[in-house]
């Protein structure tokens, strides 16, 4: 099939090599998103704030001692000892050491709970609308299902009857019907990318549909799926803690909700201001991890759209020759 | 159509104008670009002036620029008089937000490009004229008896129009029944920028020709602004050509189209095809129309123009009037050189 | 030019495109509307054959240019391709030794918005290498990029290096509709549907594009279905491409013919309108149309016997009840009584509303 055509180039630079592919994997990958992340205030304060929380929960627990009773003064206030930096309970436990070592299971659940929720609503939410029809129908009416099941309510009988203490079983228990209110919300994104001209042409040119959801549909998508991981992340910090405070979640694994109930409860935290440094503490970092993944999911819409990547990395530009540069409405031919 | 083709002028001038245009110019960055260089023009009261350019040839530009609606931060300098049939003369760009508020849909009204998308989706369109009406505390009797006329000379039928949403209807309905919007304040004056864009061409034919019988009825002037030269050329009386920001001709239609004198202007008559010119005649302008930061030295047209001389690379040009238009190009030809206008014309095709 | 002993690269017979309304769940016995978009259209495609479809917007064109690349199934009459039913072979009914994938590779498209038919989320060169890829070439990542800077040259976007890392923000419509050409073109196909390709950009631009596109057909052996509101569009391209003009009107064709003859000698009544509607620079008078009405009638209730009685300056009683067959007159197809003297027309009274 092949024509007459003379592919004949002046270009000189057509061999590519390893050296080039990995560099250019590096730009798009690492350098340009990284480029327009950090150009954006409000990720570089969420990024920064993220990354203390993962030194806390990786070098932070290393080094610093466990929460056991006894191993400071007892009803200590804040700043009153250095080894015990934040106070500590009615017995004895260092409360910054209960803070740092509780982070390392609230990083997993939240990955693995905002993983699952945004990854089953991607895949369930751009088949059903790619696809339409009865497969559509199908997975639309699993969707309204599971969205129709009072969430809270489900995760605590879940809770109650399996234990679960591994902190990534807990992450997708929690978000085990999250998914469904933002699959209807990818498909329905979907269904507006899908009448793209671009996809009508991947589907002239013979492309599998795995092929067109892939590099059609979903890079397209991203904005809104980043934004949407960050508030699954948030749905699970705030879960997990109300489920721990509650105590419907077993108390083996740290949590700044048992934190909670422990201020609540032993040490009547409510009661006179005494003990009110044993509630605001770990609600500083169940608020502090809240604000970081917000600001990133504000400011990281912004790293998959083309324009911003390349406007910063500091690209050419034709000027423009069309007929109509702002709206796109008066090129279509209509009745 | 009322005016005389042949009647002789002063081209850039009018005896009558209603809207005169002074070396208006908008720039953006402090002056730094240009994105509308010294336009001076006049619109003569009740004629239909086209306005043909490229998209970012400056052409919408000058449609804000004399409704003083140039958006932000580009600002607008130069002398810009509207006078009306029965007032004073005003210079626009004197007059307060009110006023200029007053003036807008009253005295001048514009149809924007893209305009289909102009109407809410969520109010019928006897709701828009009636918003429209009171806006401008207008008697509202009146005025609807006044827009179902409209409406029916737009070969509309009032009562099912009136009452529709704008989705039931189709484009071509939605267009006219704007176009009937912009005209239910009575103004004198009406500029349209890509008014039939995005119609069939059966509707934008049919809508030049109800244009043409709205200006004999109702005693308008028009500004009608495009990209597409032969479009307009059945209804304008006279065309003005502009190319990078810059007013470079301005003739009586059949002038510019037998005599056309800029080169860009052959150009631009020679690249779009059309059913009566012979098939090797048509020929796509090489090279590509400058951006506001990349103006070319002295004449902008001269890196495409095939007349091209050394003093065109130097210097502006000014105007070289002629019968029945005007353009500017280093014309009239230099002493010693042979060739007159005409065949100078003719090698630019 | 076009080999007529061959057989013909597209064939289209009799084919019906019928769109239904879907009643909803809770919908009770209402009627489902019908829309006959393609209601009866035929046509040959020869190689390297060009083939324009005008018509307003209803008018189907653009569902019968998409019927005929095999983007939109018919509901009635067959598409061949190289003499085989193209929906036989998908369906695998056919003993063709042809596979739905290579019919597939060899029917493309160009479509109208030059902002949604690239993705924004690709560089040019990952865009293109995509039909590479998919037509199984066997080309390593340097061959790739060759052919595709081969090409972008061609097309005169120099250097081609530097096109080819951009993104389609950072190019201008008329870029962006070459691009899309040379993708529809690496996929080295048989027939390419420009639908309404050009109309999207500055008119100033438009010959240059079509010029390219005609070029390059001798090149890649291509042959054009052209769709356009625009006649002189229309007529520009067709006879450039010695070929054919087909004028629709509410899913028929009205005439179709080769392109000089179509503008300069047009039989059916809607082809001299649109001959009256396309702008041209002999300044005449706009006038009134020669027409009954402006507006389109609805397509979902399409007039009775022949489509454009009802706003036909010919229109007679005859019109109103029978549907005009096809009348060969030289090289054209025209679907009007006018063209039978010894018609029944010829004695109908005049409709006048």
């Amino acid at each position: 099939m092949g024509g007459e055509f003379s592919f004949e180039t002046t270009s000189s630079d057509v061999e590519v090599t390893w050296g080039e592919r990995l560099r250019d994997f590096y730009e798009e990958f690492v350098y340009k998103p990284g480029l327009v992340a950090w150009n954006d205030r409000r990720t570089k304060i969420g990024g920064t704030i993220l990354a203390v929380y993962v030194l806390m929960a990786t070098v932070g627990a290393w080094l610093y001692r466990t929460p056991t009773s006894n191993q400071a003064a007892r009803g200590l206030q804040p700043f009153e000892v250095w080894s015990a930096p934040l106070g500590s309970t009615g017995s004895g436990e260092d409360i910054l050491a209960m803070a740092i070592h509780a982070t390392p299971s609230m990083l997993i659940m939240i990955a693995t709970g905002g993983v699952f929720a945004t990854g089953v609503a991607v895949v369930i939410g751009t088949v059903a609308g790619y696809k339409g029809g009865v497969v559509d129908r199908g997975l639309t009416s699993f969707s309204d299902v599971m969205m129709s099941i009072p969430g809270l309510p489900l995760v605590m009988v879940l809770a109650v009857v399996f234990s679960p203490t591994n902190p990534a079983l807990i992450g997708i228990l929690i978000t085990i019907n999250y998914w469904a209110g933002l699959a209807r919300a990818i498909r329905s994104q979907v269904l507006t990318l899908r009448e793209n001209s671009y996809v009508e042409a991947s589907r002239t040119m013979g492309a599998s549909t795995t092929r067109i959801l892939y590099k059609d549909i979903i890079p397209n998508l991203m904005p809104y799926v980043l934004v949407n991981f960050a508030n699954a992340a948030r749905y699970v910090v705030f879960t997990s803690v109300g489920l721990y405070y509650l105590g419907i979640l077993p108390t083996s694994v740290a949590n700044w909700g048992l934190q909670l109930n422990n201020a609540y409860k032993q040490a009547g935290a409510l009661v006179g201001t005494g003990a009110l440094y044993q509630l605001v503490i770990p609600m500083v970092a169940i608020m502090g991890i809240a604000l970081a993944l917000i600001l990133l999911s504000q400011g990281l819409d912004r790293v998959f759209n083309p324009r911003v990547r390349t406007r910063l990395a500091g690209e050419s530009e034709s000027t423009a020759g069309d007929v109509d540069d702002e709206t796109t409405a008066s090129s279509e031919v209509m009745t | 159509m009322a005016i005389e083709r042949t009647q002789q002028r002063d081209a850039i001038g009018a005896s009558d104008p209603v809207i005169r245009m002074n070396d208006a110019s908008v720039t953006y960055d402090e002056g730094e670009s240009y994105v509308l260089d010294g336009v001076s023009l006049e619109v003569e009261r009740g004629e239909i002036l086209g306005i043909v350019g490229e998209s970012g040839s400056g052409k919408s530009m000058l449609a804000s620029a004399m409704l003083d609606a140039v958006p932000n931060p580009g600002l607008l300098s130069g002398e810009i008089t509207y006078r009306p049939s029965d007032g004073d003369e005003t210079d626009i760009l004197e007059l307060s937000q009110s006023e200029l508020r007053e003036m807008r849909w009253e005295d001048i009204s514009m149809v924007f490009q893209g305009a289909m998308s102009s109407f809410n989706p969520t109010m019928k369109i006897r709701g828009h004229f009636a918003e429209t009406l009171d806006a401008h505390d207008a008697d509202r009797t009146a005025g609807m008896e006044r827009a179902r006329e409209l409406l029916s000379d737009l070969y509309l039928d009032p009562d099912r129009v009136l009452d529709s949403y704008p989705h039931e209807l189709s484009g071509g309905m939605t267009q006219r029944a704007l176009i009937a919007l912009s005209l239910v304040l009575d103004p004198d004056l009406l500029v349209m920028d890509e008014p039939t864009a995005a119609l069939d061409l059966l509707m934008q034919r049919s809508i030049l020709q109800l244009l043409g019988g709205l200006r004999e009825k109702y005693d308008l002037t028009m500004v009608f602004i495009t990209h597409d030269l032969p479009l307009v050329a059945a209804l304008a009386d006279r065309l003005a050509v502009m190319y990078a920001f810059k007013l470079v001709e301005i003739a009586d239609t059949r002038e510019m189209i037998e005599n056309g004198g800029h080169p860009y202007t052959r150009a631009l008559l020679n690249s779009t095809p059309n059913l009566d010119a012979p098939l090797e005649e048509m020929r796509p302008i090489d090279g590509k129309s400058p951006a506001p930061i990349n103006l070319p030295s002295g004449c902008a047209y001269h890196p495409r123009c095939p007349l091209a001389t050394e003093q065109c690379r130097e210097e502006v040009p000014g105007y070289h009037e002629g019968v029945g238009g005007a353009w500017r190009g280093v014309f009239p030809p230099r002493r010693g050189d042979q060739r007159n206008s005409a065949e100078l014309r003719r090698l630019a095709r | 030019m076009s080999s007529s002993d061959a057989e013909p690269v597209l064939s289209l017979s009799d084919v019906e495109v019928h769109f239904e309304s879907r009643s909803g769940l809770l919908d009770f016995g209402d009627e489902t509307q019908t829309v006959r978009a393609v209601d009866g259209v035929s046509f040959d495609l020869e190689e390297r054959d060009v083939l324009s479809l005008v018509g307003e917007s209803g008018s189907g064109k653009t569902t019968l240019g998409k019927t005929s690349i095999g983007l939109q199934r018919p509901t009635g009459g067959s598409v061949k391709y190289r003499g085989h039913d193209i929906w036989d072979v998908r369906d695998g009914n056919s003993d063709a030794d042809i596979t739905w994938d290579e019919i597939r590779q060899s029917l493309q498209i160009i479509h109208q918005d030059p902002g949604s038919s690239l993705n924004p989320n690709r560089r040019l060169v990952s865009i293109l290498s995509e039909p590479l890829q998919l037509t199984g070439a066997d080309l390593s990542r340097g061959e790739r990029r060759e052919r595709i800077y081969g090409l972008l040259e061609h097309v005169g976007m120099t250097p081609a290096s530097d096109f080819a890392d951009r993104y389609p923000h950072e190019l201008s419509g008329g870029e962006k509709q070459r691009v899309a050409l040379c993708r529809a073109l690496l996929m080295n196909p048989d027939v390419i549907l420009a639908d309404e390709a050009i109309s999207a950009l500055d008119v100033s631009l438009r010959v240059e594009m079509m010029d390219l596109m005609l070029d390059l057909q001798d090149e890649f052996d291509t042959s054009y279905v052209f769709i356009s509101h625009d006649l002189s569009n229309a007529r520009y391209f067709t006879q450039h491409g010695d070929g054919k003009i087909g004028v629709m009107y509410l899913g028929e064709l009205a005439e179709i013919g080769p392109a000089e003859d179509m503008v300069n000698d047009p039989h059916h009544p809607y082809t001299n309108v649109l001959r009256w509607a396309t702008p041209d620079l002999s300044l005449r008078e706009a006038g009134e149309p020669p027409m009954r009405k402006i507006d389109i009638p609805d397509p979902v209730n399409p007039p009775s016997g022949c489509r454009f009685h009802t706003r036909c300056p010919e229109a007679r009683e005859a019109c109103r009840q029978e549907s005009p067959p096809d009348y060969h007159h030289d090289g054209q197809r025209v679907a009007c009584f006018r063209e039978d003297d010894d018609h029944a027309y010829w004695d109908s009274p005049e409709l006048t509303d």
